[in-house]
């Protein structure tokens, strides 16, 4: 039944494209986008109830265990969530002229079709059409992110299909070394490949081999994670992007890059316990928060500087999982929920910003409190939240992280990790509030542009806030499921 | 047979890098796929094995036949200068290319213990081939040059994959194949766009965006 959540999207790409061509409608489009990105936030909470209740559900190279429950859990909320700020903020340009109906319907489409391949990746028991997924996720996206079709959009999207092209060839290679080790095992079958399987016999997987293969794969899809210093397509195809899109990207994609990356780590744990593949996690992490915490600081365009911000989170979750242990992991798969909620809040805000004043640069905007107040707030709630302030969801989980460094004994890290949280939080404080407080330069007219989108944001501020009070049942169970997947706890 | 086919591979990864011509890279690529798919067909003969048959026959068709011909089209259509532009000078390039190939048998020295008797060299060559697709997409300068680059890196993957595992499961292979063309194809797309925005394949143009 796992195919029903590949089919959805399908369907809701393929009827986008027939109301596009057929009926030239734009309501029409909005609709089925809308409600078919709906119909699977809805399917995938019951597979997750199920997967919650009954333990993972295997389906020949398709499978549902508690991380990809929870993986695919983010993925369609958050999908839902840009589906229906998309309405708000494509309709906008639309009604402004900056593209014709036919453009917006093939946004529609492409946007689907980037959602199949992100349900693909989590729901893929064979680790090559994860591969393929992943590398299906770089292609879909890519016409998302040249969209506007300007000189800069198009370098966006060519330094991004490029750079990531180049990553993932590598993470082909580390899963073709891991099949080698796996044949040597199991024999040639079709099941060699399938995560459940290579779990199975991970103990008599040849070491050597697993090794540079989870090498090749932590900077292969790291690179598609942004882990510095493979993180230089992020900031231009983010800053490119429409902003739903960026949304997406940087809330979800990367998630769906870093869960590849885990799937080995997992893998590895089991072959030679966590310390091998948990130090280069921890490394990379701790690498990319310095590169990101310098461009944070001098950034001056808000979509750059909210990209690298999705280095330096996306660093923060790798040395999460890197430190491993029970605090260490559930923090780390907490950190990605919260991401993305409070990365899209940031993105969307800033999106409305750029309806209204046609600007990215903080610099040229001021006031905001005065003439888009609405806006003004929800920057503000995204902006703490997203710096990691109570009573916020970030707070709780990087305070879990923060624990499970000091209580092994990891003090460097935990210093340096402390340190850096510190420097990030007035730059952000200063590039955000910069934009809310003070006098408009010009006389701007009051008003937001769409009500719509105030909701989605309010939706979003909402569940950080509960996020940072009390992590539902339901939810907690799951993460908590998901952590001990881990295993090698110390 | 099968090492010499392999070492055939390599051999055109270094003619490519000597190309100072876009059509003759794009013709060298075709040979090295074919020589891939040979490489495969007789990995097939060998196992026995007629999935690989398929994946032999979809690389001479898809890598050898059908995207150079993508290719080519491309070239003609937005009347790209014939120059390949290297940022670094042919000779120094191969040397670049002779240092990489050595490094690649260095890294797969320790792994090589491992492969069977049919593939001992094989995994150091496709490492040769990956590392040289990617040092002519670094070195060199049009857009079109940095896909075939791309695509010689899969060339190096694919035959590491057909000859340290006799084969990925084919619905993988299948996917690959579908992978690379779609990916070829999009490039083709954003290469006439480029083309059409800045009159010049020069992927010198990727410098407006910084910090």
């Amino acid at each position: 039944m796992i195919e029903l959540l590949l089919i959805i999207p399908v369907i809701t790409a393929a009827l986008c494209f027939l109301m596009n061509r057929v009926m030239h409608n734009r309501r029409a489009i909005e609709i089925a986008s809308t409600v078919g990105a709906g119909i699977l936030f809805i399917a995938v909470l019951l597979f997750v109830y199920k997967v919650v209740g009954e333990g993972a559900i295997y389906e020949g190279a398709l499978f549902m265990d508690s991380l990809s429950a929870y993986m695919l859990l983010i993925v369609a909320f958050m999908v839902f969530i840009g589906a229906v700020y998309s309405v708000g903020y494509m309709g906008h340009e639309y009604e402004e002229k900056a593209f014709g109906l036919g453009r917006l319907g093939d946004y529609y489409t492409f946007l689907h079709i980037f959602v199949f391949t992100m349900i693909l990746v989590c729901v893929s028991n064979n680790l090559g059409i994860m591969w393929i997924a992943i590398e299906g996720t770089t292609l879909a996206s890519a016409f998302l992110v040249s969209f506007y079709n300007r000189d800069t959009s198009l370098e966006a999207a060519w330094k991004y299909i490029i750079i990531c092209s180049v990553g993932i060839t590598l993470a082909l290679l580390g899963t073709i070394l891991v099949y080698a080790s796996s044949v040597n095992v199991v024999g040639e079958s079709s099941s060699a490949l399938d995560w459940t399987t290579l779990r199975s016999i991970a103990g008599s997987l040849d070491k050597d081999l697993l090794r540079i293969a989870f090498i090749l794969v932590l900077v292969g899809y790291g690179t598609k994670v942004g882990l510095a210093p493979m993180h230089t397509w992020l900031p231009d195809a983010h800053s490119q992007a429409p902003t739903p899109v960026s949304a997406l990207l940087s809330g979800v994609l990367l998630n769906c890059a870093m869960y590849g990356i885990l799937r080995f780590h997992i893998l590895s744990t089991e072959a030679m316990g966590p310390g091998f593949s948990g130090s280069l996690l921890l490394l990379f992490g701790v690498i990319s928060m310095v590169v990101a915490a310098a461009f944070i600081i001098i950034a001056r365009d808000i979509k750059r500087l909210l990209a690298y911000h999705s280095i330096e989170h996306m660093g923060i979750i790798a040395i999460g999982f890197g430190l491993g242990g029970p605090f260490g992991v559930f923090g780390a798969l907490l950190h990605m929920l919260n991401h993305a909620m409070a990365k899209s809040l940031l993105f969307f805000g800033a999106g409305n910003v750029l309806l209204k004043l046609k600007t990215k640069i903080m610099e040229d905007v001021k006031g905001l409190s005065q003439h888009m107040a609405a806006t003004a707030v929800l920057l503000f709630i995204g902006m703490l939240a997203l710096a990691g302030s109570p009573p916020f969801g970030l707070f709780i989980s990087e305070l879990s992280i923060l624990y499970a460094a000091v209580t092994q004994g990891q003090t460097l890290v935990a210093a340096i990790y402390l340190l850096l949280l510190i420097i990030i939080f007035p730059a952000l404080l200063w590039h955000i509030g910069g934009m809310i407080f003070g006098k408009p330069s010009e006389e701007v007219p009051r008003g937001e542009v769409s009500r719509l989108n105030i909701w989605v944001m309010v939706v979003l501020a909402a569940g950080l806030l509960v996020l940072g009070l009390v992590i539902p049942g339901p939810l907690a169970t799951l993460i908590g499921q998901a952590t001990s997947l881990f295993g090698g706890l110390p | 047979m099968i090492n010499g086919l392999a070492a055939l591979v390599l051999l055109c990864a270094f003619v490519a890098v000597s190309s100072s011509r876009m059509p003759a890279l794009v013709r060298t690529f075709a040979i090295q796929s074919l020589a891939l798919g040979m490489l495969a067909a007789s990995v097939a003969y060998f196992t026995g094995s007629p999935q690989i048959y398929v994946v032999a026959g979809l690389t001479i068709a898809l890598k050898a036949i059908l995207i150079p011909r993508m290719l080519a089209y491309i070239m003609k259509r937005i009347k790209v200068e014939k120059e390949v532009d290297p940022f670094l000078n042919i000779p120094s390039s191969l040397l670049v290319s002779g240092g990489l190939a050595v490094l690649a048998y260095y890294i797969t020295e320790p792994l090589i213990v491992h492969g069977g008797e049919l593939t001992r060299n094989a995994l150091a060559l496709s490492l040769a081939v990956v590392f040289i697709g990617f040092f002519i997409m670094i070195s060199r300068r049009k857009a079109i040059t940095q896909v075939v680059g791309l695509l010689i890196m899969e060339n190096g993957l694919f035959m590491a994959a057909i000859s340290v595992t006799y084969g990925m499961p084919l619905i993988v292979e299948l996917g690959i194949f579908f992978d690379v063309l779609v990916a070829v194809i999009i490039l083709g797309v954003f290469a006439f766009r480029i083309n059409n925005t800045f009159d010049s394949l020069d992927t010198s143009f990727l410098r407006r965006l910084k910090d």
